[in-house]
């Protein structure tokens, strides 16, 4: 019998989450380069993956992996229901990141997202198209947007890399990232909206709903969640 | 659960007494594919349709999605065909949604009557033609309630009252979305002081001037730091308007009687019969002028009740709305006595044609039947003459 536990396989998230486990007993040692297993002592039967925080957050979504450490804003992204498809086990207090709506620092006449509706719903006629945001997070885009805050009219283009350098590429007026420090942000002159924090994302251990999962299995994963002060 | 696309037996003959029904009434039905490019769908209709649409790319990248409505393929077909107007066209067909309370795929049918320079006869037209059709289904129109509402009455109101143009383009958006109105009336209810707190002083002391040319100038030269790209997106003409309008509408105030005025409004809730009445109650102690807007409500429901429809049977809610921008005007619905599930529902929408590359606009009102609810009620005994 064997539980899988994914970990981001490189830099700072893969130090810190390989850490997290320490302390709770569990010593992964990665194995030789370039290989995706690893060996595990402190935990019977634990089987840790070393894999990409996104591919973490999609196996967690169809449950090919038990558990997972990845970041918050990577679950809500991919999963539709996070509530109902995977377990918060544990905030790990590392990889401290907010997924934001940002704008122009020159339009000073946008504050919050009320302004931003109001300019979104005048746009079509003004430009002739919607307004667009540059995003690679369009679900939680569409949710803050059109659930909280009822805006319909924009257009979501996808970006997949470089996101606050579209406006001033004019791929697109105004963007949804995520940041740490907002100095990114500010070096494109971008200014974060007083109520734009769509979430206040970190590095999360995550179960996926052992849906079908036998019983050994399931309490096995119960000792595992215990370890992380569940 | 997955089920196999099952038309019952009951659907077939409600969709031949619709194809019927449909001929009578003049209208020209509209072949329409299945597989459509999904841009004029997020474009029009906004990214919140992403998620309840079947999405996938073609080859080519193009965002393809399965017929999610037959409103604007006909509609599009149309302006490809540049037929001549007015024009009424059928359809019938499957519809694809996601939704997590029935399958993914269902049956359609109904009218978009494109053209009609007399809005009150078209309107008219559509609200009975989808009571007719109903009728023809073989649900009990006694048993139904029908809500409509109109968004140009809403508007009237706004401009009626005197509020700043920010403050009306902010209500008008939240049209239909009763959390979100409340919210913007909330917000007008307190003022919008602390809004000023956000921004830099030396930027409200140029809008409070009116220095538009200065604003315009402090606004280029950062749009140029950043290197904005100089003829796409907000101009700084744009964004110092904008600004000065909105430290004119923060420091300005929604009296307390304007506020209960639009408040009685909203509340408008009787039979279409007494609507008249009933808004005159609200807007004449008020000196509200509502102009033609008022107009153009009593003349449709002089055309209803030429139409034939009874207008005791159809509810006027003033709130009734649909937060889309190309909806301009009436909106209606009709349901079950006390359930949820619509089963035919339509409204006016002046602003699509243009949207989907008409030449000029074009006026037009149509309705949609949901067949599978439909055929569901009738085979459970509930609603059926």
């Amino acid at each position: 019998m064997s539980l899988t536990l994914a970990i981001p396989s490189k830099g700072r998230l893969m130090e810190k989450a390989l850490a997290t486990l320490d302390s709770a007993g569990i010593v992964v040692k990665a194995g030789e380069t370039r290989s995706y297993r690893t060996s595990v002592e402190g935990f019977e039967g634990l089987e840790v993956l070393l894999l990409s925080a996104s591919e973490i957050a999609r196996e967690l979504r169809d449950g090919a992996i038990d558990f997972g450490v990845t970041g918050e804003d990577l679950i809500r992204e991919t999963i539709a229901e996070p509530e109902e498809a995977v377990e918060f086990v544990s905030r790990l207090g590392f990889g401290q990141a907010n997924v934001v709506v940002a704008v122009p620092d020159s339009w000073v006449d946008v504050s919050n997202m009320e302004d931003l509706g109001d300019v979104a719903g005048a746009f079509r006629a003004r430009h002739g198209r919607r307004l667009r945001i540059a995003t690679k997070y369009w679900r939680l885009t569409q949710s803050f947007f059109t659930r909280q805050h009822g805006i319909q009219s924009y257009r979501i283009v996808e970006s997949l890399g470089a996101t606050e350098g579209a406006p001033a590429a004019g791929s697109a007026d105004i963007i949804v990232d995520i940041t740490s420090t907002g100095s990114t942000l500010a070096a494109n002159h971008l200014k974060v909206l007083g109520d734009g924090v769509i979430l206040k994302s970190e590095a999360c251990l995550i179960r996926a709903n052992a849906v079908g999962r036998d019983p050994g299995a399931r309490s096995m994963g119960d000792e595992l969640a215990k370890r992380f002060g569940v | 659960m997955f089920s196999a696309t099952t038309v019952t037996s009951t659907e077939q003959r409600i969709g031949q007494a619709l194809d019927e029904l449909f001929d009578k009434r003049g209208a020209e039905a509209a072949d329409t594919r299945i597989v459509l490019s999904a841009e004029p769908y997020l474009d029009t209709a906004g990214e919140a349709l992403r998620r309840r649409i079947f999405l996938t790319r073609g080859e080519g990248g193009e965002n393809l999605c399965l017929r999610p409505d037959f409103t604007i393929p006909v509609c599009m077909r149309h302006v490809a065909q540049g037929a001549d107007l007015p024009k009424r066209y059928s359809y019938r067909g499957l519809v694809f949604r996601q939704r997590a309370d029935g399958p993914g795929e269902f049956v359609q049918a109904g009218i978009e009557d494109l053209g009609e320079e007399n809005r009150a006869t078209a309107d008219a037209r559509a609200l009975a033609d989808s009571l007719a059709s109903l009728e023809a289904c073989g649900v009990d129109l006694d048993g139904l309630d029908v809500i409509l509402g109109d968004q140009g009455l809403f508007e009237a109101v706004l401009r009626a009252l005197g509020l700043p143009e920010g403050w009306q383009r902010r209500l008008i958006r939240t049209f239909g979305d009763e959390r979100a109105l409340e919210k913007a009336l909330d917000a007008l209810s307190k003022g919008a002081e602390d809004i000023l707190s956000e921004l830099d002083p030396q930027l409200i002391e140029l809008a409070r001037d009116r220095e538009e040319g200065a604003l315009t100038r402090l606004i280029r030269a950062r749009m140029e730091d950043a290197g904005l790209p100089p003829h796409s997106g907000r101009s700084p003409g744009e964004v110092a308007s904008r600004l000065i309008e909105k430290v004119a509408v923060a420091e300005a105030r929604l009296g307390a009687d304007a506020l209960s005025t639009l408040e009685a409004f909203l509340s408008v809730d009787c039979s279409l019969a007494k609507a008249g009445e009933r808004l005159g109650e609200v807007s004449g102690p008020a000196g509200l002028d509502l102009g033609r807007a008022m107009t153009v409500f009593e003349t449709r429901n002089l055309a209803l009740q030429a139409a034939n429809v009874d207008l005791n049977r159809v509810r006027y809610r003033a709130a009734f709305g649909r937060p889309i921008d190309y909806y301009t005007g009436l909106v209606f619905e009709a349901r079950l006595n006390g359930a949820s599930d619509t089963l035919a529902g339509g409204g006016r929408y002046d602003r699509l044609l243009t949207m989907l590359g008409a030449d000029r606009p074009i006026p037009a009102v149509g309705f949609s039947l949901w067949l599978d609810r439909i055929g569901h009620c009738l085979d459970k005994g509930e609603g059926a003459q």
